[in-house]
């Protein structure tokens, strides 16, 4: 559960907003040339980031404008929210400022208390 | 009646005598009791069977921890498995005990005890796996199904709930000593705060033991009493009361649930219940903490209760569980219990604690002398026995001599843990405390300051140390509270967990979670059988699995297998608790979103007419729409649609098509725009002029279709599917934004601005030509797809010569307001012609015989322009429109793909069924390759035969040749492929 800020309204629930995947995944030029497999890479594959991750995002059920995101996806922490043609911020921009849940404990599944 | 044992208690109205029935058995109580406080008070205890052995249960605990007294409030549309022990009576409600027949005194089920080698560890994994798969199905599952479980699921309910938002910079959890005292440091801060507290009276330990003797110099009553004015004068701190924290999700976002019929019956027509979701940069987790219990022979008998619990029957409830109980403890919480016990004017039968006599507190040694109490010190209960409540204790002292004692009333106490559920939910990490053998909070995930017992700080005289410290951050106000302690104690524990019994029988059994009647030799067993990691374990023998999350065993469970593996307690770790804390109803889940509010229903703007004439409705996403007319009562829904389907190709027909999503495109390249997101081009299209339009996803695969009207090279309408609409809009807008954002183009939806009318049949024209007077529709003033904007009486209404039936037509596009009075014009000269309306199903047929595809029904999103023979709709010229280069893909230039084709039976008698796959082989023999399946399928009235649409492997190429379809059964229908048009290929009717 989250807040997330539009960048045009401003903070509000995440139940107002919709994802739309990984971001500034250029979408090939149609007038262009291009193999198969460009092509599919574009249509068919998108990175599975753990950690910090360009999204997109699109305020559905408020201004409906479509913006980018940097989350990280391990803790859904969202770090920055910008316009579609603001310049993407680089990964050096941000660090992982809460240390993630996950990795694996020895024992047990999800087991936080033995984790060392 | 009986005397109603009471004392003196501030919460309590003893003026005010409440009646409620409890198994149909009238009992008297007081307001503020509980169920549990007023049963104790009319010395009941029986309050339960338990899940599996039916054994008798009593009221173990004085809160939301309680494992046993669960209860259906059947005055409460029969909320099952209500805690006992927090519920408020109020006048006239209906209680019954769970899980026994026939009634909680003499219980058939209670036979499953002697089975109890069959409910072991493991069970239901076993029992799943054999002798026969019929095994579990006729004898196993109905018998366990009665057997087993809590309550019973309510019937009907009415969800009277809504949901709050609050948006805050810090939540408190809990309005104990330290919740308070944490607010009140931070009064008329610059902080939101809401402070959230379960009970209905806040101040906690306060209020539920004789622990403190004064704060501040005052009673602890008073200090209470202005500090919550204090606090509730503050201008930034809100205090929720009978609000209980149940999740504790990432970015400290909380839910809460608040009763908001506390003592009373519920409201008929006020919100009972608020579901409260909190967002919030800081939580201090002032939630307390948790008594222990500990296992030995027959630890769950009536007559046996947590020692916290007793107290804060005395002190929160004024009422004396028993005048005489025999205590058994390990530890020095439960101290303040003998100064409750003697405040009375009573005093235990006995005091009994394993710890040795030198690490026993000097001062209740005194005490215990003075008051001439019998005292066992290292020692131990080996077990209780009796039949519906304990009668006899035996005990084994420190040099390993037996004696009993005889007595009704146990009260023990394992230890207390922090109530770290809401810190782990929030992904904070735990350490293992093994002076204290707890849990404690250590890591926390998010911003979460914990307090007090929730911290593992069980020094009473420390808290104003504690809050001035971690509250820093907040700059708070700094605390000086002077607390006084009747006992002076720092807590001091000595590890037990599990009495091994002196003699075994068959009934007797050692309990480790009295809720899911799991008993220690349950934990022995699964650990030999190899299930000894702790979540496996938890699993295997369902420990802690109940709707108590094991509040009061799961730590014991965890000490049980460490003592059994040789492990440390941190090696072998917890499970996680999880949400909710405690069960809440769905009723306060589903707030408002229940009913006719949880899925909106849209409605034609002359829905009316459709109920008033009759119609059959049909749900098309949100959307009701007409199905049929049936003429009458006795008319079938095959007859209505024949009829409709007829009286359209002979006479004429309407459609309300208001559903239709309509979206408006406008904007300087609103052309450029059209062309890259649907597969036609719109270049050479004359303004006023429309096309049937494809729009396919960037794989290629057809995704909606729809009639594009251009008005011009700036301002195009297009028509969408009913289902389809916010998504086509989402769609543009989504590519308008982040792909063209360069295009000056705007969209907008003006579905339910225009309602939309499809008239078709060989007598359109003279209706219309009724209706609107004025207007030429001759074939060279009115060609075939084109429309023309008209003012009729005052409004501009579209007219569009399409059809979807096959025969000439008209679509009318008229603002919803006034639809109403076009539809009646429409009938009252269409009369004359043979006019009548048809529903969805009429329509699909008249579309199929035409081989018009309806999107979802004959393409499923694996389907392209070219599998289904629509090569026509793609601008081939154009460089780009969405998927465009994949139509090029390999995979979709193979010729193999399912393409669509029409089939009709050989024999014109036989039916085609919708689904059916299509085959080559007559006789069937599995595995038999499937070439495909059919995707429509009607009897025509006009053909006089059955046909279908079927999606099938190379289909246009077998197009003259014969397959079968097969039927559930195993049966072959022979059919022939054809082409998928069945009526005018030639358009002749369409254009006339
Ligand atoms: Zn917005």
């Amino acid at each position: 559960m989250l807040i997330i800020e539009c960048p045009y309204c401003g903070r509000r629930d995440q139940s107002e907003f919709s994802n739309g995947g990984e971001a500034h995944v250029k979408r090939p030029d149609g007038s262009s040339e291009i193999s198969d497999r460009e092509w599919s890479e574009y249509v068919f594959v998108r990175s599975n980031t753990k950690g910090i991750f360009y999204e997109r995002w699109v305020h559905s059920h408020g201004c409906r404008k479509w913006f980018n995101c940097v989350r990280d996806t391990s803790t859904d922490e969202i770090l920055k929210t910008y316009r579609i043609d603001d310049t993407r911020p680089k990964l050096k921009d941000f660090k992982n400022l809460v240390d993630t849940p996950s990795g694996e404990p020895e024992l047990g599944s999800g087991n936080f208390t033995v984790k060392k | 009646m009986k005397e109603l044992k009471t004392n003196s208690s501030p919460f309590v109205n003893f003026n005010q005598k409440i009646s409620f029935l409890f198994d149909g058995k009238k009992i008297f109580g007081f307001k503020g009791d509980t169920i549990a406080s007023a049963l104790l008070r009319n010395n009941i205890n029986l309050v339960g069977r338990s899940f599996k052995y039916h054994r008798p249960r009593g009221i173990y605990t004085c809160g939301i921890e309680e494992p046993n007294a669960l209860v259906q409030i059947i005055s409460e549309y029969s909320e099952p498995n209500t805690r006992a022990t927090i519920k408020k009576i109020y006048e006239g409600m209906e209680v019954e005990s769970q899980n026994r027949w026939p009634s909680l005194d003499n219980d058939i089920g209670s036979i499953n005890s002697l089975f109890s080698p069959l409910f072991s560890a493991g069970f239901y994994y076993k029992t799943f796996m054999g002798p026969h798969k019929s095994f579990w199905k006729k004898i196993y599952e109905p018998i366990i199904r009665r057997a087993a479980g809590l309550g019973k699921p309510p019937k009907e309910f009415k969800a009277l709930s809504s949901h709050l938002h609050h948006n805050v910079d810090i939540v408190i959890v809990g309005a104990g000593l330290n919740g308070l005292l944490a607010a009140k440091s931070l009064i008329n801060t610059n902080h939101d705060i809401l402070l959230v507290d379960f009970d209905n009276h806040l101040g906690g330990i306060i209020n539920n033991s004789a622990k403190i003797l004064s704060i501040d110099n005052q009673s602890p009553k008073e200090w209470v009493k202005s500090t919550v004015e204090a606090i509730e004068k503050s201008k930034n701190i809100k205090i929720l009361k009978n609000t209980l924290v149940t999740t504790y999700n990432y970015i400290n976002h909380l839910i809460a649930v608040e009763d908001k019929h506390v003592g009373s019956r519920p409201s008929e027509n006020k919100v009972n219940n608020i579901l409260h979701k909190m967002r919030t940069n800081h939580v201090i987790l002032c939630n307390g903490h948790i008594e222990r219990f500990l296992s030995f022979q027959n630890n769950d008998l009536p007559g046996i209760m947590l020692a916290s619990s007793f107290e804060k029957y005395i002190c929160r409830y004024g009422t004396l569980p028993s005048k005489e109980p025999v205590i058994f403890s390990n530890n020095s919480n439960s101290n303040s219990l003998i100064y409750s016990i003697i405040n009375q004017g009573y005093k235990p039968k006995a005091y009994i604690d394993s710890r040795s006599g030198e690490n026993i507190e000097p001062e209740l040694f005194d005490l215990i002398r003075k008051h001439d109490i019998p005292l066992y010190t290292n020692s131990q209960i080996k077990g209780v026995s009796g039949r519906k409540r304990i009668e006899k204790i035996l005990i084994e002292d420190s040099t390993g001599g037996l004696s009993e004692i005889h007595s009704d009333f146990l009260c023990v106490s394992g230890g207390i843990n922090p109530d770290v559920h809401l810190f782990t939910q929030s992904k904070g990490l735990l350490d293992w405390d093994e002076k204290d053998l707890t849990y404690k909070p250590s890591k926390p995930f998010q911003p979460t300051i914990t307090l007090g017992s929730a911290s593992g700080q069980f020094n009473l005289e420390k808290v104003s140390d504690e809050i001035n410290e971690k509250l820093k951050i907040f700059k708070n106000k700094v605390l000086d509270t002077q607390i006084v302690l009747n006992t002076k104690e720092s807590y001091q524990i000595e590890k037990l967990w599990e009495i091994s019994p002196h003699k075994s029988s068959m009934w007797s059994k050692s309990f480790i979670d009295l809720q899911n009647d799991v008993t220690t030799k349950d934990i022995r067993q699964a650990i030999s059988e190899g299930f000894d990691r702790i979540e496996h374990l938890k699993r295997y023998t369902t420990n802690s699995m109940g709707t108590d999350q094991g509040k009061i065993s799961s730590i014991n469970a965890l000490g049980i297998v460490s003592d059994l593996l040789d492990k440390k307690v941190n090696e072998v770790g917890t499970t996680i608790y999880r949400p909710p804390y405690a069960p809440l109803s769905f009723a306060a889940i589903a707030g408002r979103n229940s009913y006719e509010f949880y899925d909106p229903e849209r409605k034609s703007p002359i829905h009316q007419w459709h109920k008033d004439n009759g119609a059959i409705f049909e749900d098309v996403g949100q959307w009701k729409r007409p199905w049929y007319f049936p003429l009458n009562s006795s008319e079938s829904m095959h007859d209505a649609v024949q009829r409709e389907s007829k009286n359209v190709r002979e006479f004429a027909g309407v459609l309300d098509g208001s559903t239709l999503g309509k979206i408006e495109i406008k904007g300087k390249d609103a052309l450029s725009f059209m062309n890259l997101i649907y597969t036609n081009s719109f270049s050479k299209m004359k303004p006023g002029s429309a096309r049937y339009a494809l729009m396919l996803g960037e794989d290629g695969m057809v995704k909606d279709d729809g009639i594009i009207s251009k008005i011009s090279e700036e301002h195009f309408i297009a028509t969408t599917t009913t289902g389809g609409a916010a998504t086509v809009l989402g769609c543009m807008e989504e590519y308008a934004q982040t792909e063209w954002p360069n295009l000056n183009v705007y969209m907008n939806s003006i579905t339910e601005q225009f309602a939309t009318f499809n008239i078709s049949g060989p007598k359109t024209r003279e209706i219309m030509n009724k209706v609107f007077p004025e207007i030429d529709f001759s074939n060279d003033a009115f060609p075939f797809m084109t429309f023309q904007f008209h003012n009729y009486q005052g409004m501009q209404i579209r007219i569009l010569r399409a059809s979807f039936t096959g025969e000439m037509g008209y679509e009318i596009y008229i603002p919803s307001k006034n639809a109403a009075k076009i539809w009646d014009q429409l009938h009252s000269f269409g009369k004359d012609f043979g006019l009548i309306p048809y529903g969805t199903e009429t329509m699909h047929l008249l579309r199929a015989e035409k081989g018009y595809i309806i999107i979802g029904q004959d393409t499923d999103g694996s389907i392209t322009p070219i599998d289904l023979g629509l090569n026509w709709t793609i601008g081939k010229t154009k460089q780009d429109f969405l998927g465009k280069r994949s139509l090029t893909r390999t995979d979709t230039i193979r010729t193999d793909r399912k393409q669509l084709v029409g089939i009709t039976p050989s024999n014109k008698e036989d039916h085609l069924t919708e689904g059916q796959h299509i085959i080559l082989n007559q006789i069937i023999k599995t595995p038999t390759p499937m070439l495909g399946h059919i995707t429509s399928s009607y009897q025509s009235p006009t053909l006089g035969h059955s046909f279908g649409l079927a999606v099938i492997k190379d289909g246009h190429s077998l197009i003259g040749t014969k397959a079968f379809a097969s039927t559930p059964d195993q049966k072959t229908i022979p059919i022939e492929i054809v082409k998928p048009v069945f009526y005018d290929e030639e358009n002749k009717r369409l254009v006339s």
